[in-house]
């Protein structure tokens, strides 16, 4: 039979565990609380011949009833009668862990704080007054450390003692006239009922409004009629004047006098690093500049490193693949049919758009590096601004951002605006952001004509993509969808060096998306268009005569004003529909079954074909036209109809061609080739 | 503090955790507090923008990076916005 029961109680990390631990040894057992998945932990030890109990609760910052672990913490110490709590403090954060503290004292229990961690606290140079402190809340406090196992036998002898002194629970925080004012008159209509509860924390709580407590008392038998009138007018009264946060801010302000001059610690740093840093990042005429100054960096070095070097070596690889399975194919006599799939369809036509991936391994690297650091919050506040005055909430830029890496989960990601016109015009723009897949179009016409610039170029292209889709925001917020944006409130946390672990993973994360489409979605694609660029079989294999080149033949007209109406880039632009990789994949089946002479490098080909020219306007007409049927498939989903899809379809389609048109036309017209 | 976090937050329109504790005279963990305690009584919210995909591209080859949560973001609640009005 114990000779009392201790419960312990403390905020999450407070160390509370170690000190079970270190109290109990190895008796102890772990169950679950009635009714509730949470950990229920026991356990005794002997304290001068005396055997006590020892009761875990669950770490918590408060004794609300917003958890599971607040419900069951604030149970046992109300019903579950602990003769004694230790409430576990963290020496570090003694402030913090002051509330709860002030919460267990309202409650009238015996109560004391184990200030644990103090090694810790001192290595921070945090001094204590424990005297001075112990005197301002009234209670015993004892430094501890439970990882060493120090001060566990004196924190025990003061809670032995405190069990059996009969000690009166005092009334710690005192609260506003018009607090305590409903506090008298509840405790005079609560005087002489059986409560398992103390009076005055009970009228605290209904004067908060806790739900648990006021559903208690109305089931309770000796609740009478005065005072459930008096509850409900009070509630009539007082429900729009906030009295829970006066009452949360009254037990802060009781914290905060229990540590002054008894806690002394070096003062924070007034001006961190993330403020210095943000007073240039987050300028209001910097802000943007300096975006567009990182992302020109993000792009430079992503050209260079993912395509001039490792790109090169991809290639090559591929290449050489090629020619090894040609080789292995001849020697087993393979038919010819399959051989040419093989090598045009499987490796010029997948493997072109697998030898793209050390540039988004590059280009996401540096992406999720700076959203590690914690950068990309601070690119979408300084677009807020932007973003508002052209008639959208700065939230959306967070969805375009998204939209870079994949336009679904961008559009997806919109549902969480507020408003429909948010919602709307976020998803009509969202197409322009270039994604991953785009990314390899841009990279075979950068490398074929404006190597020397390749970065700028990348970036001029996904800044060419962005503006659009601002412009075409005003547009809709002038036409489409009128009306008054939400106001959303984003947090800056902290700047902080990345680690290495998150940013591999955000950067597999993309390439495993961009192997996972080239193995289905562009093999299946591909497939089908060798299929079809190969028969009849009584006409040359990928010439115009196929039923590919047929079909190409006669939607070439179209882009004719753009300056690329040959088939083959005509096809390839369809091709992107159901997934943008495909344009690349196509490109390099059709040029590699033409010009079987120049191997299999598509960038070789695609000097024969374009022009500079040329090459920008397909480049900007891939980036406008119409997104991939996932992109529109998502657009109905979320739209819940088959007009806007549609609509997305036609109109950036148009866009893409007026864009490309202009460039060409205009290009020509100036003397460009 | 919790009004003077709220007032700041509305003033603002971010949340930085050392610029309110700056202001505020408080310990950055106070504000982590106070921010949490306004959360849970619903005088601000805290907006999930990385649930998008959770629901239907399971299959999506990018499901596994798109529900990432690049920016936290909230919203101040009727509730909050009435609180600082009345005061």
């Amino acid at each position: 039979m114990a000779s009392g029961t201790i419960a312990l109680v403390g905020n999450p990390n407070s160390g509370k565990t170690t000190f079970f631990n270190a109290l109990t040894g190895s008796n102890q057992h772990v169950g679950n609380w009635p009714g509730v998945t949470v950990e229920k932990k026991e356990g005794s030890f002997k304290f001068e011949g005396e055997k006590y109990h020892v009761v875990d609760l669950p770490g918590t910052y408060s004794l609300g009833a917003f958890s599971e672990d607040e419900v069951v913490a604030r149970n046992f110490i109300l019903t579950g009668n602990p003769d004694v709590i230790i409430d576990v403090v963290d020496a570090s954060n003694i402030e913090r862990n002051l509330y709860l503290t002030t919460q267990l004292l309202e409650m009238g229990k015996k109560v004391v704080i184990a200030l644990n961690m103090v090694d810790e606290a001192e290595k921070r140079n945090i001094d204590f007054d424990i005297d001075g402190l112990s005197k301002k809340l009234g209670i015993p406090v004892i430094p501890t450390i439970a990882t060493k196992g120090k001060g566990i036998k004196d924190i025990v002898k003061a809670a032995i003692d405190l069990m059996n002194r009969n000690m009166a629970a005092e009334n710690p925080v005192q609260y506003g006239e018009t607090i305590e004012h409903h506090i008298r008159n509840i405790e005079r209509l609560l005087a002489g009922k059986e409560l398992p509860y103390p009076t005055r924390w009970t009228a605290l709580k209904i004067i908060e409004g806790d739900q648990e407590i006021l559903n208690n008392i109305k089931q309770s038998p000796h609740l009478d009629q005065n005072l459930t009138d008096y509850i409900e007018k009070f509630h009539q009264d007082h429900r729009n004047e906030d009295l829970e946060l006066e009452i949360i801010d009254a037990k802060y302000s009781f914290a905060n006098k229990a540590v002054d001059g008894t806690i002394k610690r070096p003062a924070e740093e007034t001006v961190t690093i993330t403020d210095k840093i943000d007073r240039i990042f987050t300028n209001k005429y910097l802000g943007i500049p300096i975006f567009a100054g990182i992302m020109l960096i993000v792009f430079q070095l992503t050209f260079v490193l993912g395509e001039e070097i490792l790109g090169g070596l991809a290639a090559d690889l591929i290449d050489g693949l090629g020619g090894l399975l040609a080789m292995f194919l001849v020697y087993l006599g393979a038919p010819g049919l399959f051989t040419s799939f093989m090598i045009d369809g499987v490796i010029n036509g997948v493997g072109a758009v697998v030898e793209f991936v050390p540039l988004i391994l590059v280009l996401y690297l540096l992406l999720s590096f700076l959203e590690d650091s914690g950068y990309m919050a601070r690119a979408a506040y300084v677009w807020d601004d932007l973003m508002r005055r052209l008639g959208l909430q700065g939230k959306a830029f967070i969805s375009l951002i998204i939209g870079f890496g994949c336009n679904v989960p961008g559009i997806m990601s919109a549902r969480t605006l507020d408003n429909k016109k948010d919602r709307m015009i976020t998803t009509l723009i969202t197409p322009f952001m270039s994604c991953g897949a785009k990314l390899p179009i841009y990279s075979i016409f950068i490398a074929a004509f404006f190597s020397r610039h390749g970065g700028l170029i990348l970036f001029s292209l996904y800044a060419f993509g962005i503006l659009v889709g601002l412009i075409m925001a005003k547009i809709f917020s002038k036409t489409l969808f009128k009306g008054e944006s939400s106001y959303f409130i984003m947090e800056l946390p902290p700047y902080r060096i990345p680690t290495l672990r998150n940013v591999l993973r955000n950067m597999w994360d993309n390439v495993y998306g961009f192997l996972k489409r080239a193995g289905t979605v562009i093999f299946v694609v591909i497939t089908l268009l060798w299929v079809l660029a190969v028969l009849p079989v009584s006409v040359e294999p990928y010439s115009q005569l196929s039923i590919l080149g047929r079909i190409g033949a006669f939607i070439a007209p179209i882009f004719a004003p753009a300056g690329f109406g040959s088939w083959q880039e005509s096809v390839a632009l369809f091709a992107g529909i159901p997934a943008k990789e495909a344009v690349v994949g196509t490109l390099g089946m059709l040029y590699a079954g033409q010009y079987v002479e120049q191997g299999a490098i598509l960038v070789n080909a695609v000097k024969l074909q374009f022009t500079s020219l040329t090459a920008l306007s397909y480049m900007v007409m891939t980036l406008l036209y119409t997104p991939c049927i996932a992109t529109l498939s998502v657009v109905g989903k979320e739209t819940n109809s088959l007009k806007w899809p549609l609509f997305m379809a036609l109109y950036t389609f148009a866009l893409g061609w007026l864009a490309a048109v202009a460039i060409f036309q205009v290009g020509s017209l100036l003397g460009f080739s | 503090m919790l009004r003077g976090i709220l007032r700041i937050i509305s003033r603002d329109g971010y949340i930085s955790r050392s610029q309110l504790a700056k202001e505020l005279n408080i310990l950055k963990d106070i504000v982590d507090e106070g921010i949490m305690q306004l959360l849970r009584r619903g005088y601000l919210l805290e907006e999930n923008t990385g649930e998008g995909c959770a629901t239907f591209c399971v299959k999506c080859p990018f499901a596994r990076n798109c529900s990432k949560e690049i920016v936290k973001t909230f919203k101040i609640s009727a509730k909050g916005e009435r609180y600082l009005k009345n005061r």
